[in-house]
């Protein structure tokens, strides 16, 4: 593009040929009112508050619209632009309420501020100001309609952000309505930010209703933890407490935008079953104790039950820290034990680590193609999955090999359904297709394989593509065979030099591997650990209801008489009372500082923005209080940032992808896969009250095909393990998805 | 749900546009739809459309409030459509539509009792030289005066 010349309230300007005024405006600090002006957003210019004037043009011209020419003279600042702004201002503020003091928007309205600048004191409107009776769009987001100033950002942001098209401007002239058609509440997955975007008070947060003014709270600039993405985030606190979350602009992780699951989440910090004090069972009676002497009772348990050192195991959620994996790991190797995992939900334990990522988030949104294997993408990782999206509007193809043709909010071309258990084959078959077409030998084992025609075509997207991706996510985890199925991938990948986006571990797994949070040499991984004869446990952050593959083959194991289990948790709930020995709670997130490492490999710290709440401590200053009781060296930190540097030394352990024995599966047996909702995946999601009570957090079943459900004779309205179940075209033969925020069951 | 004849006359319309471009036949097919209901549209048959045309359901509300011949409300089997725009109100629309509420019982935007007859207020229909002057069907009525009004009423069945 060609460089410009332009003039702006006197100051000469230099910019290229198409760029808005308003852009080049914001890049020079000069100040433009603007309503419905986005820079995520297209432009639609129906606000006319950032109307400006151009020298040689009669009429003040909108500065989001107007693209700049050489030579140009603007003046946003003199009489004429202003007397423009500011009759615009009048017309908006004829039907805008004056309840400021009752608007959760108030102290950071974009409305009041710019009326502070251009409005008037008084109106010439004596008429009866409009009313818009509300629709419930859903637990999230309180709407309050009669404010809106039909700005349409919100309509805009359904339509080219989040994918689904769900709020409309209905209704024409004075009576023009912002409002959703359906009354069922908002289903996207990132609907929060249209509060963010809203420049006025219609759409506001539903939980953060009345709980603070924006002016009394502490902001804090965190790192979400709830996936891959590691998205900016405030977090904004009032009298200790964490009263809501919202985005940070970082453009190269979470642009302008961040999930639901990541705002919406905060809520369970502050939810009533938090562990507050340290607690011991003696005699199967629970006690309440001071932190002295729990920990001296969980050291004893540990010392008396682990008489060898590796009957100790020492298990962690994928959303602990940094510090807190490296100074976990650092006491169980200390205290001479390598049973230490963290990858409890996986069957096949080195899938998440073995295969690495080899793309980063922001080149996702110039790929060419990319295939989606075992991932629902948009709930798993939304923020991943707008980059592809991104890529998708562009012109990307995507294809997906999945057992349910899952709802992306992107064209998808060809949809592969294929069961877990016919997946290997599936994509051995794609394997041989791509090895045929690119004329190269075909290894013994694919001589039998016959690719079908949907397999081909994939085949042939994946040659053509000089820049794709295969992304493969959480499905996989649960598959008997997933090692030789990630084994399959990097071969593909390798054969037609693709890049590879593994999203199979999610949290804060980089850290975990960062560190070595896994077993090496004879130490045994999660599974094993709970069926062999171990002795005592380390547990953190850890529900034996939600987090295990095999929740009752773990609960069975905490269970037993001869076994000693240490919780660090922050949560005092039914299920980590009945299965351990002591409590010792945690500060949860937020709450402590820590170290999130994303997708890109890029290390994010963050300080703590709130105290936690009762005695509960930060794990790191457990962990290392536990560690000088055991009589450990090497644990004498003063701070966090101290663990922080130390763990960053440590080097990654490297996997090479053995050749996995495949598993012979029996095709015709119906298979179960069991995947939690996005909001059941980690503690403080699961207590998020509002966020359970959204269109996705109540997500809850099982879907099968109606040849599946005639096999094992289900109809409309039965339950599968205890899971409602719907039969549709789009799900794999001989196969049950569950989709649920209920605990595992299978 | 729409029927396999309206089907097939949206189908018409939609191949006037190009290969993906089901949604600009929007219009048509609610006015298709609308006919078909009697002359009135419901949540039910916008998602119908919605789904037919492939396109958002708020999508083709927007299209169905913006346009004043779209009903949404059930509707008598005449509509008249009476013109309250400047012309015509010189010259007494404004007593005639009085009038007409008076004599069916109704007010504007109902319909009568008998289910025959539904009272709107339009804007300007471009007929300002025989105002005052309404629309039933096809039919442009001119020159009203009351007596003409009885007339026209007595020959809607």
């Amino acid at each position: 593009m060609s460089e410009i010349e332009i003039e702006i309230d006197g100051n000469l300007v230099k910019a290229s040929q198409g760029d808005s005024i308003i852009s080049i405006a914001d890049r020079e600090g000069i100040d433009v009112p603007r309503f419905c002006y986005h820079k995520k957003l297209s432009v639609a210019a129906n606000c006319r508050m950032c109307l400006v004037d151009v020298e040689g043009i009669p009429k003040a011209q909108p500065a989001c619209s107007t693209p700049a020419a050489n030579g140009m003279k603007i003046n946003t600042k003199n009489d004429k632009a202003k007397f423009a702004q500011k009759a615009v201002m009048e017309f908006l503020l004829i039907n805008h309420p004056l309840d400021c003091p009752i608007c959760d928007q108030g102290g950071e309205c974009e409305l009041q501020d710019v009326a502070m600048e251009y409005g008037s004191d008084v109106s010439k409107f004596n008429l009866g100001k409009r009313i818009v009776p509300d629709k419930g769009i859903g637990a999230l987001i309180q709407t309050d309609m009669t404010r809106c100033i039909h700005c349409t950002r919100c309509v805009r942001f359904g339509a080219e952000v989040a994918g689904i098209v769900e709020m409309g401007g209905t209704g024409r002239g004075e009576d023009v309505k912002i409002e959703p058609f359906l009354t069922e509440g908002i289903q996207s997955e990132l609907s929060g930010n249209m509060i963010d975007v809203c420049p006025v008070g219609a759409l506001t947060s539903k939980p953060f209703r009345y709980e603070a003014r924006t002016w009394q709270m502490n902001a804090v600039q965190s790192v979400a933890r709830h996936d891959l993405v590691g998205s900016n985030i405030f977090t904004q606190s009032y009298r200790g407490k964490v009263k809501r979350v919202v985005a940070r602009d970082n453009d190269s992780i979470n642009e302008t935008w961040i999930s639901d699951r990541d705002r919406f989440s905060y809520e369970g910090l502050n939810h009533e079953s938090r562990a507050l004090k340290p607690k011991v069972k003696i005699d199967g009676q629970w006690q309440e104790t001071d932190w002295q002497e729990a920990l001296q009772f969980a050291v004893d348990g540990i010392k008396n039950n682990a008489k060898n050192p590796d009957q100790l195991g020492v298990l962690a959620s994928k959303h602990s820290s940094l510090e807190e994996f490296y100074l976990m790991q650092k006491l169980a190797r200390k205290f001479g034990t390598e049973n230490i995992d963290f990858r409890l939900d996986q069957s096949q334990l080195s899938i998440g680590s073995s295969l690495e990522s080899s793309i980063t988030l922001k080149e996702i949104e110039s790929i060419d193609h990319a295939l989606i294997i075992g991932s629902y993408t948009r709930l798993e990782q939304p923020m991943i999955n707008h980059r592809i999206r991104k890529a998708a509007l562009d012109g990307a193809s995507v294809n997906s090999i999945n057992s349910k043709n899952f709802d992306f909010n992107f064209k998808t071309k060809c949809d592969a359904l294929t069961s877990p258990q016919k997946l290997f084959s599936t994509l051995q078959s794609i394997l041989k297709a791509i090895l045929l077409k690119t004329k190269k030998d075909i290894p013994n084992d694919l001589s039998k394989v016959s690719p079908s025609e949907i397999h081909n075509a994939i085949a042939d997207d994946l040659i053509t593509s000089k820049n794709g991706v295969i992304v493969f996510g959480e499905h996989l985890n649960s598959n008997p065979n997933s090692l030789a199925i990630t084994n399959l991938i990097a071969k593909i990948a390798l054969t037609t030099n693709l890049k590879i986006a593994n999203l199979t571990l999610s949290g804060n797994s980089h850290s975990a591997e960062k560190v070595n949070f896994i077993p090496s040499g004879k130490g045994m991984n999660a599974m094993s650990m709970l069926n062999d004869n171990s002795k005592a446990f380390i547990l953190m952050d850890v529900d034996c209801e939600f987090d295990f593959i095999n929740s009752k083959l773990a609960s069975d194991c905490f269970n037993r008489e001869d076994v000693f289990v240490v919780a660090l948790s922050s949560y005092d709930g039914n299920a980590s009372q009945s299965n351990a020995d002591v409590i010792l709670p945690m500060a949860s997130f937020y709450e402590s500082s820590g170290t999130h490492i994303n997708f890109d490999g890029l290390v994010q710290s963050y300080r703590a923005s709130v105290k936690s709440p009762g005695d509960s401590k930060p794990a790191w200053k457990i962990i290392k209080v536990m560690a000088d009781l055991l009589d450990l060296e090497g644990f004498d930190y003063v701070d966090s940032s101290q663990v922080k540097d130390e763990a960053l030394q440590s080097s990654k352990a490297q996997y090479s992808l053995n050749e996995a024995n495949i598993q012979s599966v029996d095709d015709s047996q119906v298979t179960t896969h069991w995947q939690y909702a996005p909001y059941a995946t980690d503690n403080v999601t699961r207590r998020a009250k509002a966020l359970q009570e959204s269109n996705i957090g109540m997500i809850d079943r099982a879907y099968l095909s109606k040849m599946t459900a005639q096999k094992i004779g289900l109809s409309d309205d039965d339950l599968y393990l205890g899971v409602p179940i719907s039969i549709e075209e789009s799900v794999a033969e001989d196969y049950v998805f569950v989709h649920t925020n209920q605990a595992r069951k299978a | 749900m729409i029927s396999n004849e309206a089907k097939k006359e949206i189908d018409f319309w939609v191949s006037k546009y190009p290969e993906g471009r089901k949604s600009s036949a929007v219009m048509q097919a609610l006015t298709i739809v609308q006919k078909e209901n009697g002359g009135s549209l419901n949540p039910d048959l916008i998602n119908d459309v919605a789904d037919y045309l492939e396109m958002p359901a708020i999508s083709v509300q927007e299209v169905a409030t913006f346009y004043e011949n779209y009903n949404h409300k059930p509707v008598g089997k005449h509509i008249v459509r009476f013109c309250h725009n400047i012309s015509c109100m010189l010259n007494g629309s404004d007593e005639l539509i009085s009038y007409l509420e008076d004599k069916l019982e109704v007010k504007t935007g109902q319909v009568s009792k008998d289910g025959l007859v539904s009272v709107k207020k339009v804007e300007c229909l471009g007929a300002c030289v025989g105002g005052p002057m309404c629309q039933i069907g096809d039919q442009y009525y001119e020159h009203l005066t009351k007596e003409k009004l009885d007339n026209i009423l007595e020959d809607l069945t």
